[in-house]
């Protein structure tokens, strides 16, 4: 088959093509956008929902628990990265779902790989690291302390509870560990195929 | 709001070629390339309303469908698995069409052995776009251009040759 001859083969897929009623196309687009919108709003229900019961039940812990301050402290820093939890995914959602696709196919592969970069290597990507014990720590202690209806530093005290924190601690840690681990490995493997992309264009 | 959807269907129904060939050159699957010409024009409805420059729709509308089907192809491994194909599927697909013509079905077994890059770069020289409009959807200088359609026109001989 010489050069020409590719070309004009190709003309022949234009008759081959069923093109789509306006109607067809209004109907794809209007489905689409609900699809969309109902993903969106699935996500963010859940995000609300989680964060909202969690608030909630620091809060009725931290006014069943007025006179213990350190549970209290405990409770109101959890509450407060709970809220930023909630808006920095939101955020995060809403940046991820700027897809920016109609730029040049270069500059659309250098705009998500800089997008990832920033996720998987900038200057807070491995805040994870120190923040998810911290926060397991204060959950476990806010779930426990309550429910032994003792004051904290009376349930520090106890070796039974220091090991049931302790195993618990463990267990969530490393539970929360691999699950970001997949995360941060799929959106690895995310990066390494826009690079292998933008480097075949150059 | 109503008019700019009614002039964006227009224009869609004019260009709606383009994301059929681009699906057609990325994806086997009848299934894959209607979930594909969905989120073309989706992603296309979104970036309408910046759309600055309406004398370029064409380049506009190759690189929303080359840039979404880039980013579906990676994610293929998590498209959902249906036994029924969706109603909107036309029941005869253009795939067994084409293979009744001895040179398209060829050209296309040849185009699917291809890097990624290099499909969108033989789609565009094949629908006989100019250097600088293929420069100005890859985002690519002119004399990258022609080097890059030589070299996939290289191997794209070399896969007929196989084929």
């Amino acid at each position: 088959m010489e050069t020409t001859e590719f070309q004009n083969a190709w003309k022949n897929i234009d008759s081959e093509i069923n093109l789509k009623s306006t109607d067809e196309l209004n109907f794809i687009l209007q489905t689409k956008i609900r699809k969309t919108m109902n993903k969106f709003l699935i996500i963010f229900g859940i995000d609300v929902i989680v964060c909202a019961g969690l608030l909630v039940f620091l809060t009725v812990t931290a006014i069943n628990r007025q006179a213990d301050v350190i549970y209290l402290v405990n409770n109101s820093l959890l509450g407060l990265i709970t809220l930023s939890a909630l808006f920095i995914s939101l955020f995060s959602l809403k940046k991820l779902q700027n897809n920016k696709s109609d730029l040049s196919v270069k500059d659309w592969l250098e705009f998500r790989i800089r997008l990832l970069s920033g996720w998987l290597s900038g200057k807070y990507s491995k805040l994870y690291i120190i923040l998810v014990p911290i926060l397991i720590i204060m959950i476990n202690l806010s779930i426990h302390v309550y429910y032994e209806y003792k004051p904290l530093p009376e349930v520090m005290t106890n070796m039974e509870s220091v090991f049931g924190q302790i195993v618990g601690f463990i267990v969530a840690l490393a539970v929360s560990l691999y699950a970001l681990k997949k995360i941060r490995k799929y959106q690895l493997k995310n990066l390494e195929y826009l690079k292998s992309l933008l480097s075949a264009l150059q | 709001m109503n008019s700019m959807k009614e002039e964006f269907i227009g224009i869609l129904k004019n260009y709606q070629g383009i994301l059929h060939k681009v699906n057609l050159i990325y994806f086997r699957n009848p299934t894959d390339r209607e979930d594909n010409f969905q989120e073309i024009v989706y992603q296309l409805w979104k970036s309408f309303p910046s759309l600055q420059n309406k004398n370029s729709l064409g380049s506009w509308i190759y690189a929303v469908s080359i840039n979404t089907s880039l980013l579906r192809l990676r994610n293929e491994s998590r498209i959902e698995y249906r036994e029924d194909p969706p109603d909107s599927i036309d029941k005869t697909d253009i795939l067994e069409e084409l293979s009744k013509n001895e040179h398209c079905s060829l050209l296309l077994k040849a185009i699917y052995k291809l890097n990624e890059m290099d499909k969108s770069i033989m789609l565009l020289y094949l629908e006989e776009k100019s250097y600088a409009e293929i420069a100005e959807i890859l985002g690519i200088t002119l004399s990258n251009v022609g080097v890059r359609i030589s070299r996939a026109k290289e191997i794209l001989i070399q896969n007929l040759k196989n084929c």
